[in-house]
């Protein structure tokens, strides 16, 4: 008792602060170590983290076009010369973004913002600079090396675009789709293309598609979601109405619809574009009963009562602390946006063709020659269940670790 | 009865800092409408403490609220009255024009410093953003002068401090933070909304002495709300005793504690223990607030009053604040010459005698 009396406020040696306890980090690194720290979320971040480098580099890994070739004495880079402004864009910005994670002075708001800023004047820049042969010629190579012109080529571990079809590769008694074998490590589809490459080129539509459509219906459902849970009243009433108008509508036949009456509109931006504008309703929930319950907690009456905006209050003061139940949502909503792509494709109302992607070679599993091809189902099928688990897992992970009852004392 | 405002009177004294005349606050509930303030009148000079007094429930928060206007309209309403900020009536003000004052002009401090810190940013930041906001300073010079308020109340090692989340701080610590974050745009009036009640005692006293110092450097007002007699004793120079929705006493710290004359603040008195005097059981005021929703008709405190004997006034003809004795308004039939006193608005520009040199200086 007469320590305590005596006890200065404040005890400030470094000692000091590393005996805090696990719990006491901030909420959000609390949640995010727990997520982690669980076995499934790291399987389903490492299927994620590959899958993520494979869309990253998929040009690298799988291209007909020779990365080196030596032809009539002369060296040249064919993949470079073919290579697109996105090739360049994604590269470029995931190396930025590999380079800054270490740095643990930057903050995180920075680093966020440094990367989406240098991915837009990438893309710019690249979209101006870069402008790579509009045809394809992917024969061009094969020809040069019968005729001997290529004295040396360099090739990606996996020699075939995936928009390669080979027609003139195998005579007309062995047609394609052909089984696994050792040229083709999947297989090939009808087309001729090679399996393995289309499942690699096919991984940046299924990430774009779980990331455009999740960004859009997060920011959608962060903005209604929260005026619904600060206002509360008639505007949350309002909200809740329209909430239920849009959770009624069946996402999947209002893209089948919008497919099929504008047969020319289609486009796999569009296709993100009304995942994301239909499916904000669950995040509107989310952020609705976020809201209603933090609007009342002290932090946000004490940043109210020191004259701050309503926008800061909203977004700065009760947003943050919202945001950990929304990455569930958000997980899940990836998974679903990548299923519901893939099922598109698979119907054959997907991305357009001449595209990669996973549920086009389900397609083809059935598809036209009438027996089953089991390698046009079982790849594709595995890389679409293998993400879909990974998001699933992740989301799991993080919802474990916010339930309180679940989380264990330390 | 309500009282008219004496002009001459007015004229003799300094202008109050703030002055809340006949306050009446509603809430829409489903059981109807419930009024939990009912015709509160206060007057704060500058440099002055104010204590509210009274037990939960009987609407000194919600007084406080309203002054900063936190309170979430629906289902709040404001009845009546007019809350003037030197001058200017609070209530009429827009939504932006309260953000100006708000912590620039007057400063919040809450009950319950564990939660009244954003655990997502650093103590830093949630400074500086307000010192941005109101100063109109960069964010480097910000966060000077929040390192500045940190040290100018009692924090150790403030520059590193800056940089700290709350779960790093204990709870005593964080309400010096608050008293920093709302010191740190230098209010003229600073409501302190039961700063004490969530800490233990030894840092009870250090905070209230924090406050104390603060306020004979800077000469603000502190509008200090409690339910903690000892507090009051200590602190305040004014003390309005709150009960079921009104003030039911009001007088300079002295003259409350050396003659409390209602029996509610008679009764309060009673109920604590008193160092030296040996008793069975601590004297209790019988019965509980009353509910907001069914306040008794007549005087509020009659059923728990041991003064009334059944007298029918007490029950039937509500008893409003009169000027019992000067500068000592009371609201009870049984004090002396209640009829007779004047309804007068309460004002007292009365200051403490401070013993200065028990209070030691702020360390730098």
């Amino acid at each position: 008792m007469s320590e305590m009396a005596v006890t200065p406020i404040e005890k400030s040696s470094p000692e000091a602060r590393d005996e805090l306890p696990a719990t006491s980090r901030p909420w959000l690194e609390q949640i995010w170590l727990d997520t982690i720290g669980r076995a499934t979320a790291k399987l389903g971040l490492v299927w994620i983290a590959i899958i993520t480098a494979v869309a990253v580099f998929a040009p690298f890994i799988a291209n007909s076009f020779p990365i080196l070739a030596k032809i009539d004495g002369r060296w040249s880079s064919p993949l470079l010369h073919y290579i697109t402004p996105a090739d360049v864009t994604l590269i470029a910005v995931s190396a930025i973004a590999l380079a800054l994670w270490p740095f643990k002075r930057v903050g995180f708001r920075v680093k966020c913002l440094s990367i989406a800023g240098s991915a837009v004047i990438i893309s710019i820049v690249t979209l101006i600079v870069i402008h790579p042969p509009k045809a394809e010629v992917f024969d061009r190579y094969r020809t040069l090396a019968k005729e001997g012109r290529l004295e040396k080529a360099i090739y990606a571990p996996i020699p075939y675009s995936a928009n390669d079809r080979l027609r003139d590769q195998f005579k007309v008694d062995n047609p394609h789709p052909r089984a696994p074998s050792r040229e083709h490590l999947a297989g090939t589809n009808p087309n001729g293309a090679d399996v393995l490459s289309h499942l690699i080129h096919a991984c940046r539509i299924a990430m774009a598609v779980g990331f455009i459509s999740t960004s859009i219906s997060m920011l959608i459902g962060v903005i209604i979601g929260g005026l619904m849970g600060y206002y509360a009243s008639w505007v949350d009433l309002l909200g809740m109405r329209l909430v239920e108008i849009f959770g009624s509508m069946p996402t999947m036949f209002l893209l089948i619809m919008f497919v099929a009456a504008f047969p020319d509109y289609r486009s796999i931006y569009l296709i993100m574009a009304i995942i994301g504008v239909v499916s904000w309703t669950g995040d509107a929930r989310f952020v609705r009963a976020e809201f209603l319950k933090l609007r009342h907690q002290d932090f946000v009456q004490a940043a109210i009562a020191s004259g701050l905006p309503l926008r800061s209050v909203l977004f700065r003061h009760i947003l943050p602390n919202a945001l950990a139940p929304l990455l569930v949502s958000a997980s899940f909503g990836i998974a679903g946006a990548i299923l519901l792509e893939s099922t598109l494709s698979f119907l054959g109302l997907g991305i357009p063709l001449g595209e990669a992607s996973w549920g086009q070679l389900l397609t083809d599993a059935v598809g036209s020659g009438g027996s089953f091809k089991w390698w046009l189902a079982i790849y594709p099928g595995l890389a679409i269940f293998l993400t879909v688990l990974a998001y699933n897992l992740i989301g799991e992970a993080i919802r474990d670790a916010l339930d309180p009852k679940l989380r264990k004392r330390d | 009865m309500r009282w008219i405002p004496n002009f001459e009177s007015e004229i003799e004294l300094p202008d109050p800092l703030l002055q809340i005349e006949n306050l009446d606050i509603g809430f829409e509930t489903a059981r109807g409408l419930v009024r939990p303030v009912r015709e509160v009148s206060l007057s704060i000079y500058p440099g002055q403490t104010v204590a509210v007094v009274g037990e939960s429930g009987c609407g000194k928060s919600v007084t406080a609220m309203s002054i900063l206007r936190l309170l979430p309209s629906p289902p709040s309403k404001v009845l009546g009255g007019s809350i003037r900020f030197a001058g200017q009536d609070l209530l009429r003000y827009t939504e932006r024009q309260m953000q100006a004052v708000r912590g620039r002009d007057i400063a919040m401090i809450f009950q319950e410093p564990m939660t009244s810190l954003n655990p997502v940013y650093t103590i830093g930041d949630q400074i500086a953003e307000a010192v941005v906001l109101h100063q109109k300073v960069g964010y480097r010079e910000a966060l000077q002068i929040a390192e500045q308020s940190l040290r100018d109340v009692g924090i150790a090692d403030p520059h590193r401090r800056l940089r700290e989340y709350p779960h790093e701080m204990s709870g005593g610590m964080r309400q010096r933070i608050m008293i920093a974050m709302a010191l740190s745009c230098k209010p003229k009036l600073l409501i302190a909304d039961e700063p004490t009640t969530a800490l233990d005692v030894t840092i009870q006293a250090q905070i209230l002495e924090l406050l104390r110092k603060i306020q004979r450097q800077t000469g603000m007002a502190i509008m200090l709300i409690t339910h903690d007699l000892g507090v009051v004793a200590e602190n305040a120079d004014v003390v309005a005793v709150m009960y079921a929705s009104r003030i039911v006493e009001t007088a300079t710290v002295e003259e409350l504690f050396d003659h409390p004359k209602h029996p509610y603040t008679q009764g309060l008195f009673r109920s604590i223990p008193k160092i030296g005097v040996t008793s069975k059981r601590l004297e209790t005021i019988p019965g509980t607030v009353p509910n907001p929703t069914r306040f008794p008709v007549g005087c509020k405190f009659h059923t728990r009053c041991d003064k009334m004997n059944g007298d029918p006034l007490c029950t039937t003809v509500e008893p409003l604040l009169r000027e019992v004795s000067p500068g000592h308004w009371a609201s009870c039939h049984h004090v002396e010459k209640f009829a007779d006193s004047p309804v007068t608005p309460p004002q007292l520009e009365h200051k403490r005698e401070t013993d200065l040199s028990a209070v030691g200086e702020v360390k730098a």
